[in-house]
């Protein structure tokens, strides 16, 4: 069972921002952080209010609402690359009301430390904070249903074919972003066994071994998009 | 009877005889006239016989001439009536005239007899069904007087010589108005096709040109800012004004008249016209000119007009022939424009209801899901601060809280059938291979569009790409679809294919009759081929650089 706290046994609790120009989700969700032991620095209701906060008080997280004022359309998406290249080490979790695939790919084409997820999510409060931490941690996450989508699609000659059953299960944990050591986890078998998997689809795909997690996501998806 | 009675009486009986087979073998009448002087010459033995029609503006011209002085009086020739002479005695009673001796006559036809040494003459009449239509005259020298029975005898070659003028004129009139009416039924079958009023206007100006005796004619459209533009125009070579050019309006001329009176106009003479129009008529030789209204709708929008370099006035049925053929040039400028009208209160009307689609999509996410979203971070929240695992409020949450997951998935799945948000971000190749994932059946897509088009025109081909999957699935038993488009140039072109059942009836309810309209809209079409057995494709065209999405 991960810990459902925002703050790692040793070190102090992390420090988020929060973005979203609807108040009350944005309450919502800064109380959701601050009983999962986060520490909320403070609250932002569109893009330039987000940089200054960010700037100001240098979070390690900042949770930002794509869609907000005054066009209503990729301001958070705007704001989040800001903060990317002016504090490349602050973790970012954009949340939408729904997901792309173009989108989650120039997201993780800006670097590590990346979640792109549905609103929704926030409400199941284990997984999300479980996922926050993973991001915090280095780690990219994609929303899961994007990537059932892009499992899913039908193919006349479709090379996930040649995959086991078991095999997809850990291709589509791998394009969310999960690690070997997580997938085990949801999986219920070893590491090892994790990794045999990973190896054989890697093989059967032609896909390029890769150090990180977060090149392992950004291959999956290209070749989950492209096939 | 004298033998040389006799045979003067059979030769005037065989040259009838050759005039009146002339007639009746209906040989125009120029022929007609010069067989007659010729005849009439030489069994009178005169200098002179010659054919003189009668002009609306009191002069009189000669047609034909024969006999010595035949070569002298040129045909053509026009001569003022007036004074005491045979040409304005037989035009003034309408009767045979003689004069037999030059001496006590007058005016300017007079002083021609005596330049031609004329010393007496008879001439009768030409009666064309009921209306005085000119006179045969013959002449002699002083020395030479007539014979008294000469008008009597001259009477029955005029007679003739009627017959022949009334016979042409009614073929000529017949010709005539089977040629208009064929120049109308071309000209309305074109306005019926629906063809851009430029062709039309084209086409008319071509008609009038052809039809009507005429070296120029012009098809104008007046401006709201006083000026008047030529749309159409015929003529030859440099006399034509140049087709888009634009006149001030003012002055005496066709242009400014029919814009004043909203009436049909006519200038005889470009002598006393004035403004700037009329200058430039006169410098391409125009001396006189009609001109009859182009009214659409009831509204003047432009004129028509037609004139001529000749010195003889234009005839006086000409107005109501132009007017005929500027009917129907309103009737195509006025279908033209309801046509695109109605082209863009469709367009509206699409465009009105993406814009709600549009709205309604955003209300969904950004409000109604943001609202469930936070009402179940509250319910975290309350469940946060109790305390006890099994207790019955936590189960009643715990089931409430899957209850609205589930409703934020479907409300998930509406707003994106409502309005395709990543359309409108990325444009239609990405919006394609989202609804290639989302199919039940597999898509092959072969994209040629890089650009982004007119939100109309891509909004329409997702929603046939949409449809079509949908109705493969639903429908066809297909295994495959594919989708081509093809949207590099100014005509979009998308086929969607399947290898399903086919015998797809458009009419029976499906969407696609709703999407036809939708593409109509934007000036496009879509074609279904569904033969049983054979897979269903349709292929839709739909004109990017179209004016109506402006």
């Amino acid at each position: 069972m991960p810990s459902l706290s925002g703050a790692t046994e040793t070190g102090p609790a992390t420090r988020v921002a929060v973005a979203d120009d609807d108040v009350l989700l944005r309450e919502g969700l800064a109380s959701l952080f601050d009983r999962s032991g986060f520490e909320v620095v403070g609250q932002a209701g569109d893009g330039t209010e987000l940089l200054n906060l960010v700037r100001s008080t240098r979070p390690e997280l900042a949770v930002i609402d794509i869609r907000m004022p005054p066009r209503h359309s990729t301001e958070g998406l705007e704001a989040a690359q800001v903060i990317r290249q002016e504090l490349p080490d602050t973790a970012i979790v954009l949340l939408s009301a729904h997901i792309e695939v173009e989108e989650a790919m120039e997201l993780l084409a800006g670097g590590e430390r990346l979640g792109y997820l549905l609103k929704s999510r926030v409400t199941d409060v284990a997984e999300f904070i479980g996922t926050i931490r993973t991001i915090v941690a280095g780690g990219s996450v994609v929303d899961p249903s994007l990537v059932q989508e892009l499992v899913r699609a039908r193919r006349r000659r479709d090379p996930l074919d040649a995959l086991s059953p078991r095999e997809r299960e850990v291709l589509a944990l791998m394009a969310e972003g999960a690690s070997n050591a997580g997938i085990a986890e949801r999986i219920f078998v070893s590491e090892g066994t994790v990794e045999k998997h990973v190896r054989s689809i890697l093989i059967k795909l032609d896909l390029p071994e890769s150090g990180s997690d977060h090149r392992r996501v950004l291959a999956v998806l290209r070749f989950l998009e492209a096939r | 009877m004298s033998d040389d009675e006799f045979r003067a009486l059979a030769e005037e009986q065989s040259a009838l005889r050759r005039v009146a087979m002339l007639v009746a073998h209906g040989v125009p009448p120029g022929e007609v006239f010069a067989a007659v002087t010729e005849e009439v010459a030489r069994l009178f033995s005169v200098v002179y016989a010659g054919l003189g029609r009668y002009q609306p503006d009191g002069t009189v011209t000669a047609v034909a001439g024969s006999g010595k002085r035949g070569d002298e009086i040129r045909v053509g020739q026009r001569f003022e009536l007036g004074g005491r002479n045979i040409n304005t005695l037989v035009f003034e009673t309408g009767r045979a005239a003689r004069i037999d001796s030059y001496g006590g006559t007058s005016g300017p036809l007079s002083a021609v007899a005596r330049q031609y040494e004329l010393g007496s003459g008879v001439g009768t009449p030409v009666i064309v069904e009921g209306r005085l239509w000119g006179l045969m005259g013959i002449y002699t020298t002083l020395e030479e007087p007539l014979p008294a029975d000469a008008e009597v005898r001259l009477a029955s070659f005029t007679e003739l010589l009627a017959t022949a003028i009334a016979n042409a004129e009614s073929r000529a009139a017949l010709a005539q108005l089977a040629e208009e009416q064929a120049a109308l039924r071309r000209v309305a079958t074109l306005v019926a096709r629906g063809v851009p009023p430029e062709e039309v206007f084209a086409a008319v100006i071509e008609e009038v040109g052809r039809l009507l005796p005429v070296d120029l004619a012009n098809m104008c459209r007046y401006e709201p800012d006083g000026t008047i533009t030529f749309v159409a125009t015929w003529g030859k070579g440099s006399e034509r004004f140049p087709v888009g050019s634009r006149w001030p309006l003012g002055g005496e001329n066709l242009g400014t008249l029919v814009f004043e009176t909203g009436r049909p106009v006519r200038i005889d003479s470009y002598a006393d016209a004035s403004g700037p129009l009329s200058a430039t008529a006169r410098g391409r030789g125009l001396r006189s000119a009609v001109a009859t209204p182009i009214i659409v709708d009831g509204h003047l929008w432009g004129m028509m007009g037609a004139g001529t370099s000749l010195e003889e006035p234009l005839p006086p049925d000409i107005e109501p022939r132009l007017a005929s053929l500027t009917e129907l040039v309103a009737m195509a400028i006025g279908n033209a424009e309801s046509r695109a009208e109605l082209q863009a209160s469709r367009a509206r009307i699409v465009a009105a209801g993406d814009e709600i689609r549009r709205q309604i999509e955003r209300d969904l996410h950004d409000g109604s899901q943001q609202q469930l979203v936070s009402l179940m971070l509250e319910l975290r929240a309350a469940e946060a601060t109790e305390q006890c695992e099994q207790c019955e409020l936590q189960v009643h949450l715990e089931r409430t809280q899957q209850g609205l997951a589930g409703v934020l998935d479907a409300l998930r799945e509406t707003a994106r059938g409502i309005h395709p948000v990543i359309l409108s971000k990325a444009g239609l190749g990405p919006a394609f291979k989202a609804l290639a994932r989302r199919s039940a059946l597999p898509v092959e897509l072969d994209l040629r569009a890089e650009r982004r088009l007119p939100e109309p025109v891509e909004v329409a081909a997702y929603y046939v790409v949409s449809e079509a999957l949908t109705n493969a699935t639903k429908h066809a038993q297909a295994s495959v679809v594919t989708v081509e488009l093809d949207a590099q140039d100014s005509i979009l072109q998308l086929v969607i294919r399947d290898d399903g059942l086919g015998g797809a009836d458009p009419a029976q309810g499906s969407g696609l009759v709703g999407l036809a309209d939708r593409i109509e809209a934007l000036g496009g079409h879509l074609e279904i081929n569904s033969p049983a057995g054979r897979g269903t494709s349709l292929s839709i065209e739909i004109p990017v650089e179209s004016p109506n999405l402006a």
